[in-house]
């Protein structure tokens, strides 16, 4: 098993995508991106991925409509999945928990904040 | 990927997102107020404000935070979509894009409060029972002060924004809320404190790892005291999903019970703990019995939107009717259209693509020259060289389409115009768009933006009357602002109608006389008296208004077209309205010329400007003075100009009766011929800028390489004709009376 742990970063503001590849990249997390929902199935039917770090307001596919796609199959039932939101209301994370999230990030992050919650849940 | 580039991305992305947010309100106005379109605003905001936190431009945020918030209950429908709501809607957003540039250029940011009051207000006057739309301030919250809803702004409200806005950040940023155990942390002793944990059921759901938790908490110092297993039921009544074991971890006293809890943040009540040396072992949770699912939080009065879109009560009174009319508009297809979806985009830096760009042109000045190598050789119809010729061409369209950009972009500014005139002019305009979709160059499109900004402006101040005005004359109050673009002919038409009073040709022609344009005396067509708008130093605004009268608009508005390699012309009539319509190239790198032979040189004639060309018949041409002649083409007299004169080119023919004439059309001059030896070929050529490589000269509009590698001046037909013209004065009235 490889040693470096994948990431998948899915979020419609290409700024988002460079600041987490920026602040992941840099602590060896190997990064791949995907625009929204759609883009981040398309891509995990043909790669694997350790952790998935998703926000949720995007265009095709929400955040949670993907969590709710990826949990349905058995690929990825078991998989970390992180959410980005903007709000720490504890309503936010019964919701992201609900819908299925293993955990989430408070935006704006902070890198180590953000290290830590990845390394948090995966091995 | 240094902070500056992510910040240049972050503030590319703004201007989409502030564009995209203005569409949806647009259609929110007009009555489109499905779920989608609100959500578009919202995220739009919402994306905003996600950079905005990530990059520490705090005003901006603090605002977005605001903004957002009231979007957030548009969205939930919490309130009511109304019109007094999107004017506040739009009107923030103008701020929210003023916010940006302030971010951006690192000036001060935009006066909000006021702004700030109104969106408050705004939620204020929907959070209590009271469904009044009206901005009467109701009591928000008890204990906040009234004021913030009132309409004088400013200060008091101001203050109460601020502090709503720190309240906001301080949340963000020190994220979550430590619960009141901490004493309980305290009173552990000193030399180690223990936590009792049972993961439940559900601590493995959702990819979670109870073993992640148990080693996160070895690594930071904690050590497992004893092992629960006293719950294990015997094997055939044991369930794989229930959490039977129970720890009890002890930690050092510098560990603080805060940074434990943390890395159970993620699990919430998924894994009961219990701190302090006399807490309990945390029961076992079964699993049919247990997890009353998240207790007092996971019950939100709406569903927990697992759905892709969540769906939104919008204007809740009639469910049926709002469903019944989206699927309509669904139906007939005139539902807006949806943001393109979004197909696999990457970003390009501009400066690639125009080396790209760049040396397309090259292969195509390189192709023509191997082309021109192997007639020489007699191998002209060489099947290979038709298929080069083939795919050049295709590169280079699919090069081209590259930079093509949608109009939209330019269009989409024209709502905050017109608003910012609506309030300083106070009259209220409708505005229709078409062909939005139409695409462009990159550069035409960049320039665009100034001379349509004119024309608007022009249209509304000049055009469109007061609204009592146009009432007496049986139109609707409001004036409709028309603008529309579409592909013809390798040209694309721009047109800025407006329904307004039409030009007033006394009023312009006394004013050109006035300012001694023309003398009293010339008889002038309606179009020509339209024209004189475009006029340097013209302004017929009676009451000089800092929109549009300054009198150097218009005839700058020509000149960026011009630039533009375009024309633009008027067509107006009184009390109908105005029309001004703009004809552009699509590209300023590429053009289609008319390649002539003038003596010992070789010119380009842009075929924009090319009506025709002829071989007259000596009865056609009448001598004009010593050097001077007219051609007679269908009965309308044109005066000839000879090239080879203009250009001083040695050796060519100097009676019209032996030459080629072209005839082309000018934006100042009308027609005229132009009188050449030849035209050797038609072909695209490259632009190359003369300006650049050697200094701008009246008359010629750039250079070209041919085939064999000579270069070719291309002609600036409009000044050349108008320069030739003027140097023999009487000419032009003389080709008038003619």
């Amino acid at each position: 098993m490889n040693n470096t742990t994948r990431i998948l970063t899915v979020d419609d503001s290409p700024s988002m995508r460079a600041l987490l590849n920026h602040a992941l990249s840099g602590h060896g997390f190997d990064v791949s991106q995907a625009e929204d929902g759609m883009a981040a199935l398309d891509w995990l039917a043909m790669n694997e991925v350790d952790v998935v770090i998703t926000d949720i307001n995007m265009p095709r596919l929400d955040g949670f409509g993907l969590i709710e796609r990826l949990r349905e199959g058995s690929r990825h039932r078991d998989r970390p999945i992180l959410v980005l939101t903007t709000e720490s209301s504890d309503e936010k994370k019964a919701r992201a928990r609900a819908a299925g999230a293993t955990g989430w990030i408070v935006k704006p992050f902070d890198p180590e904040k953000l290290v830590a919650a990845v390394r948090r849940v995966s091995h | 990927m240094t902070a500056e580039e992510i910040q240049a991305i972050f503030f590319a992305e703004c201007e989409e997102s502030l564009e995209a947010a203005e569409q949806g309100l647009a259609a929110c106005r007009e009555g489109t107020q499905d779920s989608d379109t609100v959500n578009a605003v919202f995220r739009g905001v919402h994306s905003i404000k996600g950079g905005a936190g990530a990059f520490g431009y705090v005003a901006l945020q603090g605002f977005t935070h605001v903004f957002e918030t009231l979007l957030s209950d548009v969205r939930d429908g919490t309130v009511p979509i109304t019109e007094s709501l999107t004017d506040v809607l739009l009107r923030a957003l103008d701020t929210l894009s003023d916010h940006v540039t302030a971010a951006r250029d690192g000036g001060e940011p935009p006066e909000d409060g006021a702004l700030l009051a109104e969106l408050t207000a705004a939620m204020a006057a929907n959070a209590g029972a009271a469904p009044t739309a009206a901005p009467e301030p109701t009591a928000a919250a008890p204990s906040e002060p009234v004021a913030a809803a009132s309409p004088e702004p400013e200060s008091a409200s101001d203050d109460f924004d601020f502090d709503l806005d720190l309240d906001a950040l301080l949340d963000d940023i020190s994220g979550e809320i430590q619960p009141e155990a901490q004493e309980a942390a305290a009173d552990a002793g000193p030399p180690r404190w223990s936590v009792r944990l049972r993961p439940h059921s559900g601590a493995m759901r959702n990819g979670s790892e109870p073993l992640l938790m148990l080693r996160e908490m070895s690594d930071l110092g904690g050590r497992c005291d004893v092992c629960d297993v006293s719950s294990v039921p015997p094997l055939d009544s044991f369930d794989t999903g229930t959490g039977y074991l129970g720890w009890t971890f002890s930690f050092p006293a510098d560990v603080s019970e805060a940074s434990v809890r943390d890395i159970f943040d993620f699990v919430g009540d998924d894994c009961s703990l219990a701190f302090g040396a006399d807490a309990e072992m945390p029961p076992v949770q079964h699993r049919d019995v247990a997890t009353p699912a998240p207790a007092p939080v996971a019950a939100p009065a709406e569903p927990v939107p697992t759905k892709a879109a969540p769906s939104v009560a919008v204007m809740a009174e009639k469910p049926g009717e709002s469903e019944a009319a989206r699927a309509a508009l669904a139906a007939n297809g005139s539902a807006p259209p949806a943001p393109p979806a979004p197909g696999q985009s990457i970003r390009i830096e501009l400066g690639k693509l125009d080396k790209l760009i760049d040396a397309v042109g090259e292969l195509v000045i390189a192709q023509a020259m191997m082309a021109q190598r192997l007639a020489g050789q007699g191998l002209a119809v060489a099947e290979e060289m038709a298929m080069i010729e083939g795919l050049t061409r295709d590169i280079q369209e699919s090069a081209m389409s590259i930079r093509a950009q949608p109009i939209g972009s330019v269009f989409s500014r024209v709502p905050r115009i017109l608003r910012e005139l609506a309030s300083s002019t106070g009259k209220h305009v409708r505005l229709e768009v078409s062909g939005e979709s139409t695409e462009l160059d990159k550069t035409v499109i960049e320039r665009l933006g100034e001379p349509l900004t004119h024309l608007i402006r022009n249209a509304v101040d000049h055009g469109i009357e007061p609204a009592d005005e146009r009432i007496a004359a049986g139109k609707t109050a409001e004036g409709t602002l028309t603008l529309s673009a579409e592909h013809r002919s390798g040209r694309i038409l721009i047109r800025i109608g407006d329904d307004g009073k039409g030009i007033d040709r006394e009023r312009v022609l006394a004013k050109a006389i006035e300012k001694g344009l023309v003398t009293a005396d010339t008889v002038l067509s309606k179009e020509e008296i339209d024209l004189l708008i475009f006029a340097p130093g013209f302004s017929t605004a009676q009451q000089v208004s800092n929109i549009s009268g300054r009198g150097v608009g218009m005839d700058v508005v020509r000149q960026n077209v011009k630039d533009l390699g375009g024309r633009i012309t008027i067509d107006s009539e009184p009390g109908k309205g105005t029309t001004f319509t703009l004809t552009l190239p699509l590209t300023l790198a590429i053009s289609d010329g008319m390649v002539v032979n003038v003596g010992d040189q070789t010119l380009v004639v842009p075929l924009a400007n090319v009506v025709e060309s002829l071989r007259p018949e000596p009865h056609e041409v009448q001598g004009l003075g010593a050097n001077r002649s007219m051609i007679n083409v269908r009965g309308r007299f044109i005066p000839v100009i000879s090239l080879a004169q203009s250009v001083g080119a040695a050796q060519a023919v100097c009676d019209p009766r032996e030459a080629v004439l072209i005839v082309v059309e000018t934006e100042g001059a009308g027609r005229a011929a132009l009188m050449v030896d030849a035209i050797c070929d038609q072909r695209q050529v490259v632009i190359k800028s003369l300006d650049t490589h050697y200094r701008s000269v009246e008359g010629v509009a750039g250079a070209t390489i041919l085939g064999d590698g000579r270069v070719a001046l291309i002609v600036d037909v409009d000044s050349l004709v108008s320069r030739s013209l003027a140097s023999t004065g009487a000419a032009a009235s003389l080709a008038e009376a003619a």
